[in-house]
């Protein structure tokens, strides 16, 4: 089977959504588009974990333990916001019009989180990278309010911004290609000579890289665009642009790490990282609004992510694929879990939620179980994951910036579960008839369990075929061995 | 030697005697452009004239500094005048005296003593225009500075005769973007201190508005007429070092005997028409700017001037 | 003093060289320029020398794929987004001027200055890879240095059709160094970052015209009301 048709599925979903009939057809499309994309993901990952490499078209499309790793995860978190969208769809009653605009962008906007992993030429990434960024605006913006507008109108900005100077670094980097000569420009291709490559220029494609891409990852100071589109856009969307769509830009920043000189970016890399994690533990604290909660949060697992892969180990590299995972799974759900409130609830302020154990057990407890596990309470997947970088931490030797990782995650734990305890618990206030209330539609109960699944399942034992990719995956984070 | 003094002679007596005519020449163009037909290209000998033929009245409250601010506003162009190529490509007799630096002192010379003077009066509108051409002169002299800095960084010299080879030899560097800024730049600042649109409108009639012209607000026969003269000469000295150092350095007096420097003259003058026109485009297509819109204006003089010089510093 | 003649390489350098300059002139217009309209036309003007010096280094490096690239260059950014962006929006936003911006003209002017001079500095140990290749050393410090000031464009404006202007003068100041530094990039890169800023540009010029139902305004950097305040 083609590489190429794993994208494709999803623009040929998009297509077919924007002729879809009815309230239900969009949304029907998007899920079986969804489904299909994560069949194909499953069998392009399984025949990576068995052969290491997938090459449709050399130098241009093909996997390896790393992208087949992000491919997995972005179809998989695909699927459960197809199918969250339908019932929040339904739940607002849009328009089939509406529907279907909804549905367009939905689908191309998963095009466009698919296609980057897929290719594996810079530029090409560069452009699909900045695909994310425009096929999404438009679904930020989507409830058209003024506050959505606004939060569209800096990301959008915020986006491309960070794509023009991530472009100069693409042009650099080809550049240092050409210095050194032969092989293709590809990732792999870069890998294979990495060594060789002429240090200034990779350590300043590398800078405009991680500054213009980690602007879209909302690595601080970068990430002011991120809690205003995820206060603002669709939860379904939220799940998509906070559990896989930052990991994907992360994901090109990280192709970089095996070209950089050994260990000279390792203190830069922490420093970078634990100024997200340490900025957004703290900023978690004052939130008023628990969608821009876990949107913090992201930038604080984001952040971490960069720590455990600026740790410099092979041991370090594993903990950020496992992190990467368990984040896009857990984060996804917690999105989940603040649209069921926002539906139920009618409001976005923490202040004005209270009690919701008593008036809706069901999304109370997912909630709940949403903040432990993003928290990093055992025994849940990040718990595994966070507690495998702070390991490979110690064991590198970087003593300091591992206490203050643990700090950072300690005070981010405590400030999630204040306000989620605040909302969950608590005596329930009368009911305010100016606050629209819906009913939780069926399919977002079942998103909810089927999501809680693998949080919970990760956290206590990992498929052999999922650690085969995940070891794939570190080692493609190492320098290339040259002969 | 005495060939160059009576070559420097002649430039000085071109100044002279042509300043009158640019401005008479400007004038005329503008109105053309206005679809007027306008007074005679001559008008300004005529006014200057007039001018000399009547008698002067000067405040007693007024100090010595009146009286001799127009003398030395007649003289510093023509001092400047010996300093610089009008007519020729080699230096003549004077022009070890000083390089562009000590020309831009000199004229700032007679706009410090003209500023002084509006003062002196005690006519409420002298320093009114006495304190808005120092503020148009404060934001000007940075980029002055930076444009000679840059002109002396490329050409190794602050000498106008060397400056006006390094532009051309090789002729690509006429196209180095250093010269090009620098031209803008220069062109920009030429208007704001020769007063005119958008900057200052030097036709203007309205006191409260006015900014070079009010200066001369107090002076009548000859004194005014001194100021003038004077103000036509300063506008054409600047407009000689654009064109001949900066902009065009062709067409200049080579050999060094009577012949060339005369057929200079009528190349000079040309130069400086093709030069008019380009400034009547400006000055009918524009308006003046407000007051406080001028610092925008010098400031994007600045921003070329210092363009410009980056891209010379780092560059090549 | 005797000189070596001019080579067509130099002439050509040259003429890059003042492409260069003015290139960098027109981002600090962009910065300044009160009136959309005018925006647009710098933009423009900005786009038509990327594709001069495009088509000055595809006759110096001798290569077909910078021709291609400035012959891309001008038909999008000269033609189809001056045109997307008339059609897109009514004529009434290009005749305003914007009449507050974060910050003051001459402000912005000097900081412009300052990340003009600064990008000079930090292209410096990229130009010392690159072993002080000339065209390279003309175009990457003025394509940094545009980037910044683009990037401060659209910082600093509040109205949206320079603000995207800012974006897209971003955009081609990357490119401003990228032709110089990557000649031989696949042309799939340029054509598909082409297609980007068309997308781009549509998908802005549909928010915009969203923002305007919705608020009466396109002064989009205006819209302030997310911010982490702790009295809402």
């Amino acid at each position: 089977m083609n590489l190429l048709v794993i994208p494709a599925i999803p623009l040929l979903a998009a297509l077919v959504a924007s002729v879809a009939p009815g309230r239900k057809g969009a949304p029907a499309v998007t899920l079986m588009g969804a489904c299909a994309t994560l069949g194909g993901a499953l069998w392009a990952a399984a025949r990576v974990a068995s052969s290491g490499r997938l090459v449709t078209i050399a130098a241009w499309a093909e996997l390896d333990g790393l992208s087949a790793l992000v491919l997995l995860v972005v179809a998989f978190v695909a699927v459960l916001a197809a199918l969250y969208s339908w019932g929040y769809l339904s739940a607002h009653g849009y328009e089939p019009r509406t529907v279907r605009r909804y549905g367009i962008h939905f689908n191309l906007f998963v095009f466009a989180l698919v296609l980057v992993p897929v290719l594996a030429e810079p530029a090409l990434v560069w452009m699909a990278v900045e695909f994310t960024a425009l096929f999404s605006v438009l679904l930020v913006g989507f409830d058209g309010t003024p506050e959505a507008l606004e939060a569209a109108w800096k990301y959008i900005a915020l986006m491309f911004m960070g794509a023009a100077i991530a472009l100069l670094g693409v042009f650099l980097l080809f550049r240092a290609q050409a210095v050194v000569g032969g092989g293709h420009y590809s990732w792999e291709g870069l890998r294979s000579i990495g060594p060789r490559l002429p240090q200034g220029l990779v350590i300043a494609a590398f800078v405009l890289i991680l500054v213009g891409f980690g602007t879209k990852s909302g690595l601080v100071p970068m990430h002011t665009w991120l809690p205003d589109a995820h206060s603002q856009a669709p939860s379904p969307v939220c799940a998509l642009l906070s559990g896989v769509k930052t990991t994907v830009v992360l994901y090109t920043i990280l192709r970089l790490v095996p070209l950089l000189p050994a260990h000279e970016m390792d203190v830069w890399l922490q420093g970078v990282g634990l100024l997200s994690v340490g900025t957004a533990a703290f900023l978690l604290l004052q939130v008023r609004d628990y969608k821009r909660l876990f949107a913090y949060s992201t930038v604080e697992h984001m952040g971490i992510i960069v720590v455990a892969v600026g740790f410099g180990t092979p041991h370090g590299a594993y903990g950020a694929m496992l992190q990467i995972v368990s984040h896009a799974i857990t984060k996804s759900f917690c999105f989940f879990a603040a649209g069921s409130a926002l539906l139920v609830v009618g409001t976005r302020e923490i202040a004005s939620v209270r009690g919701l154990v008593r008036s809706s057990p069901l999304v109370a407890a997912s909630l709940l179980f949403g903040a432990l596990a993003i928290g990093g309470a055992p025994p849940m997947a990040v718990f595994l994951s966070e507690f495998a970088i702070l390991r490979a931490g110690l064991a590198s030797g970087a003593y300091l910036a591992t206490a203050l990782l643990i700090g950072f995650i300690a005070v981010a734990f405590a400030g999630i579960l204040l306000h989620v305890n605040r909302m969950v618990f608590g005596p329930a206030p009368a009911p305010d008839p100016a606050v629209h209330r819906r009913a939780l539609p069926t399919t977002c109960v079942l998103t909810l369990v089927l999501g809680a699944i693998p949080i919970l399942v990760l956290g206590v034992y990992q498929p052999s075929g999922l650690h085969t990719l995940m070891t794939q995956a570190a080692a493609a984070l190492a320098p290339a061995v040259v002969p | 030697m005495g060939r160059h003094l009576l070559f420097n002679l002649i430039q000085v007596a071109v100044v002279l005697a042509f300043a009158p005519l640019v401005a008479g020449v400007l004038a005329r163009l503008k109105e053309i452009v206005q679809s007027r037909r306008g007074p005679s290209v001559f008008q300004p000998y005529r006014d200057l004239r007039k001018l000399f033929h009547k008698d002067e009245v000067v405040s007693d409250r007024s100090s010595w500094i009146f009286r001799f601010t127009p003398y030395l506003v007649f003289v510093t162009p023509l001092l400047v005048t010996l300093l610089i190529p009008v007519l020729t490509d080699y230096p003549l007799f004077f022009a070890f005296m000083g390089d562009m630096l000590g020309g831009g002192f000199i004229l700032a010379l007679g706009g410090f003593f003209a500023t002084l003077a509006a003062v002196d009066t005690g006519n409420p509108y002298g320093p009114v225009g006495a304190s808005r051409t120092r503020m148009v002169g404060f934001l000007a002299e940075p980029v002055f500075m930076i444009v000679f800095f840059t002109v002396s960084f490329v050409a190794g010299s602050t000498i106008p005769y060397i400056v006006q080879q390094a532009w051309v030899t090789p002729l690509a560097n006429f196209f180095a973007p250093s010269h090009v800024l620098l031209l803008l730049a220069f062109l920009m600042l030429i208007l704001a201190e020769g007063g005119r649109i958008p900057v200052d409108n030097p036709t203007g009639h309205f006191e409260l508005a006015m900014i070079d012209e009010s200066k001369a607000l107090e002076y009548s026969g000859r004194g005014m007429a001194l100021m003038k003269w004077g103000g036509y000469m300063k506008l054409f000295v600047l407009m000689c070092i654009y064109l001949n150092v900066l902009v065009a350095p062709w067409g200049l007096a080579h050999e060094q005997t009577l012949a060339a420097v005369l057929l200079a003259i009528p190349l000079i003058l040309f130069k400086i028409f093709c030069f008019l026109l380009v400034l009547v485009v400006i000055e009918s297509s524009l308006a003046k700017l407000r007051l406080f819109r001028i610092t925008e204006f010098l400031g994007a003089a600045f921003v070329s001037a210092v363009v410009a010089m980056i891209s010379r510093l780092f560059a090549f | 003093m005797p000189m070596p003649p001019a080579t067509s390489a130099d002439w050509l350098l040259n003429l890059n060289a003042l492409a260069g300059g003015a290139f960098l002139l027109v981002s600090f217009g962009l910065v300044a320029l009160r009136q959309v309209q005018g925006c647009v036309r710098l933009y423009v003007l900005q786009s038509v020398l990327l594709a001069t010096s495009a088509l000055l280094l595809s006759a110096l490096f001798q290569t077909w794929h910078l021709y291609a690239v400035g012959i891309l260059d001008l038909a999008t950014k000269a033609v189809l987004i001056p045109w997307m962006l008339r059609r897109a929006l009514h004529d009434e936003i290009y005749v305003r001027r914007e009449i507050t911006q974060v910050f003051n003209i001459p402000t912005a002017l000097l900081m412009a200055l300052a990340l003009a001079i600064a990008a000079y500095f930090l292209s410096r140990p990229m130009l010392a890879a690159v072993a002080h290749d000339a065209p390279v050393a003309l175009n990457l410090p003025i394509g940094l240095a545009g980037l910044l000031l683009g990037g401060l464009t659209a910082v600093g404006r509040r109205e949206a059709v320079p603000l995207l202007l800012g974006l897209l003068a971003m955009e081609n100041s990357a490119f401003f160094a990228g032709i110089a530094l990557a000649p031989e990039l696949p042309l799939t890169a340029e054509v598909s970052v082409a297609f980007d800023v068309l997308v781009l540009v549509f998908v802005v010029a549909v928010l915009t015209r969203a923002v305007e139902r919705r608020t009466g305004t396109t002064a989009v950097g205006a819209l302030t009301t997310l911010r982490e305040d702790p009295r809402g």
